[in-house]
């Protein structure tokens, strides 16, 4: 739980960071005006350091439009115009929440009937549970909804399999490629460093074979099948990454339990496992957004009832007429839970992540 | 090396681990697996590219020995080869693969050294809060941010490339039907969704630049521009190249792009190759012609990528470890 408290830590000194860093850039702008008035510094600089400033709030507010354009339109009820008749228009005029209810859709547990016959006696107890619900979609005039919740379903029984299996491919491999000397080492470590490179773009141009091999062995629109894929696409990069990342954990830790006699698996459960708990962290959330945000294999492999969340989002979008809000609101409640995990990621697991490993 | 055999050499007095060989088994299954749905796939497709195989007669056979005779597609030779390498389209697709890695690779270099630039400047304060924000794009999913540029370059109502073309009082484009505005729109979205990475490295890359060298030029009264030239350009080189290497081998086999906002139209005549060959075998349900054109695309990808390593050293990380 080291792992836990160093997030828990850093959080502390982010929020301590944001909260301190109005009070210094007053205390700076002070001393500043400070020094111009009594003639220390010279007026231009403080004003190229503005204007500069200003200029690259621009350019970043620029970049990052694209995703204010998408929340917007999720927001505003009928579609995202920044172009009305009064001119542009950076708020939606109308925010209404009815598009993530379209997607989100009813939220109820339905009403059970449980009977229960207790053995050797007459009495059967029947309870009838409540119907629980926490969002009914038409109380907002939301009639019918989307199969985002199908969807959902899909990925997870994609996603979940995929992560179990990589796993158990990926970190005893991890740790003998990066602790131990064998044969063909260095050519496997080679091959899979240039892999990691061909990635993607390599499995699109096997789709064509592969999508064969599934059809007649009758492996296609099998969620399982797609996560063994998916697993073994992921093997080469996460292997290489956490192979990284055990380099880093220093021998003499592994020594020390050996000359203190403990047996080689205990090596590898009480020194190794827990030092790379980051690592090992950061290549979940690889392996398991490989299988959440994969669309190509996912589309051409299963079938309309077993499409994955990426599949779904493409299918609104492909549709003659979009459906503005409705496609925005769908595509950000895929993407934040992606995003809010990756913000942490990069932020807290940053050690798992170095490229330094590349170069050597 | 050391660091390994040194634990070696004292684990090796335990007598479970006597053979050392026997850690490739740690590794074989992640292998094998790996291979199972690579390497199979490969020589599917190189079997596959010598026949006529077509749906109808590709999932003809019984059972699934059929996998092993291709079901019942007939064997013809190099034919497919012949009638891929004869056919303007494939050649058309071929030079706009290239021409998209020229351009998208020069637009993402600019892109990302200049963003680099700024989100290092000494005179921009609250850079640290930047450059975490800039790099938003790369947590993004890959076909969420395809779709939404898909939305942006729409010519229904509400796409905002048009709306911004019409508050700077221009005509609205039809981006995706016509073919070059549809390039332009490919380059602008990869070059928004590569970004990321390029300015993560060439950030790292100039805080490693020392701040000597930058002094003593100024000290001989070089301008902004020779100090970058001279000074800056040199000593990013390095990872600069390892990571345009990167982005151009993934430009090469950009898909989701194409394939997302309008199937490499109008016509096909954006097809980048590797959707070329996709829409050749499913589309068009040429199988045969299909796998001949995924396997000079891969024939390419890994030339490309041979060429890089050799140029790059990806691999001394390799030879050293």
């Amino acid at each position: 739980m080291s792992l836990l408290s160093g997030i828990v830590r850093k959080l502390r000194e982010d929020a301590e960071n944001i909260l301190l860093t109005p009070v210094e850039t007053a205390r700076e702008a002070k001393y500043t005006v400070e020094g111009v008035r009594r003639g220390e510094i010279p007026p231009s600089k403080p004003l190229k350091t503005l204007g500069a400033t200003a200029g690259a709030l621009v350019l970043v507010a620029g970049l990052m439009f694209p995703i204010y354009w998408i929340l917007m339109a999720a927001l505003s009820g009928s579609g995202g115009s920044i172009y009305s008749s009064g001119g542009l228009t950076l708020l939606p005029e109308n925010p209404s929440l009815q598009p993530f209810i379209w997607v989100v859709g009813d939220l109820i547990v339905p009403a059970y009937a449980v009977s229960i016959n207790i053995p050797l006696t007459d009495i059967a107890i029947a309870v009838n549970t409540p119907e629980i619900a926490f969002l009914d979609a038409s109380d907002y005039g939301v009639e019918r909804t989307s199969d985002f919740k199908h969807f959902f379903w899909n990925s997870l029984t994609v996603s979940i399999p995929t992560v179990i299996i990589a796993m158990c491919l990926i970190v005893p491999a991890s740790y003998a490629l990066s602790r131990r000397e064998f044969i063909f080492r260095r050519k496997i470590l080679f091959t899979y460093v240039l892999l990691t490179q061909v990635g993607g773009g390599l499995g699109i141009a096997l789709l064509i074979g592969l999508y064969a091999v599934y059809v007649q062995v009758g492996l296609n629109n099998s969620k399982l099948a797609l996560s063994v894929y998916y697993a073994a696409t992921a093997v080469p990069f996460n292997t290489w990454l956490l192979k990284t990342y055990m380099d880093g954990i220093p021998v003499s830790y592994e020594e020390a339990a050996v000359v203190d006699g403990a047996p080689p698996w205990r090596v590898v459960t009480e020194v190794i496992i827990p030092l790379s708990a980051a690592g090992l962290a950061t290549v979940f959330i690889f392996v398991f957004l490989t299988g959440w945000t994969e669309f190509v294999v996912a589309q051409t492999l299963l079938g309309t009832e077993n499409y994955t969340l990426p599949v779904g989002l493409f299918s609104l979008v492909s549709e003659y007429s979009i459906p503005w809000a409705r496609f925005s609101a769908f595509a950000l409640t895929f993407a934040a839970p992606i995003m809010l995990v990756y913000l942490f990621a990069q932020r807290y697991i940053e050690g798992g992540l170095s490229f330094s490993g590349m170069e050597g | 090396m050391s660091t390994a055999s040194r634990v070696v050499d004292r684990v090796e007095q335990i007598p479970f681990l006597d053979k050392r060989d026997a850690s490739l088994l740690f590794v074989l299954p992640g292998l094998f697996v790996f291979s199972a749905f690579m390497l199979f796939p490969v020589l599917y497709l190189v079997g596959i590219s010598f026949t006529n195989a077509e749906p109808a007669n590709l999932f003809a056979g019984e059972g699934a020995l059929a996998v092993l005779t291709f079901g019942d597609a007939m064997f013809v030779g190099l034919e497919n080869y012949v009638a891929v390498l004869t056919d303007p389209t494939f050649w058309n697709s071929f030079g706009i693969t290239w021409l998209f890695v020229g351009t998208s690779v020069t637009l993402k270099l600019v892109v990302s050294i200049s963003i680099a630039l700024i989100v290092t400047s000494e005179r921009v304060r609250g850079k640290r809060v930047m450059r975490s924000l800039i790099i938003l794009p790369m947590g993004l999913p890959a076909i969420f941010t395809i779709t939404v540029w898909r939305g942006i370059f729409s010519s229904a109502e509400f796409g905002l490339a048009n709306q911004v073309l019409r508050s700077l009082g221009m005509g609205t484009v039809s981006w995706l039907s016509e073919r070059w505005m549809a390039f332009v729109a490919y380059n602008i979205t990869e070059a928004w969704l590569a970004y990321p990475f390029m300015v993560i490295i060439t950030v790292s890359a100039l805080q490693d630049v020392p701040k000597e060298l930058h002094e003593a030029a100024m000290v001989d009264g070089a301008g902004y521009f020779s100090r970058f030239f001279h000074v800056t350009l040199p000593s990013i080189k390095r990872p600069v190249l390892f990571a345009s290497i990167l982005t151009a081998a993934a430009s090469f086999q950009q898909f989701l792009i194409p394939f997302v906002f309008n199937e490499g139209g109008p016509a096909r005549q954006n097809e980048l190759v590797v959707v070329y060959g996709y829409r050749e075998a499913f589309s068009f349900a040429e199988y045969g012609e299909g796998a001949a054109i995924s396997i000079v695309a891969v024939a390419f990808i890994a030339a490309f990528m041979w060429l890089n390593v050799k140029r790059g050293k990806l691999a001394d990380g390799v030879s050293e470890s």
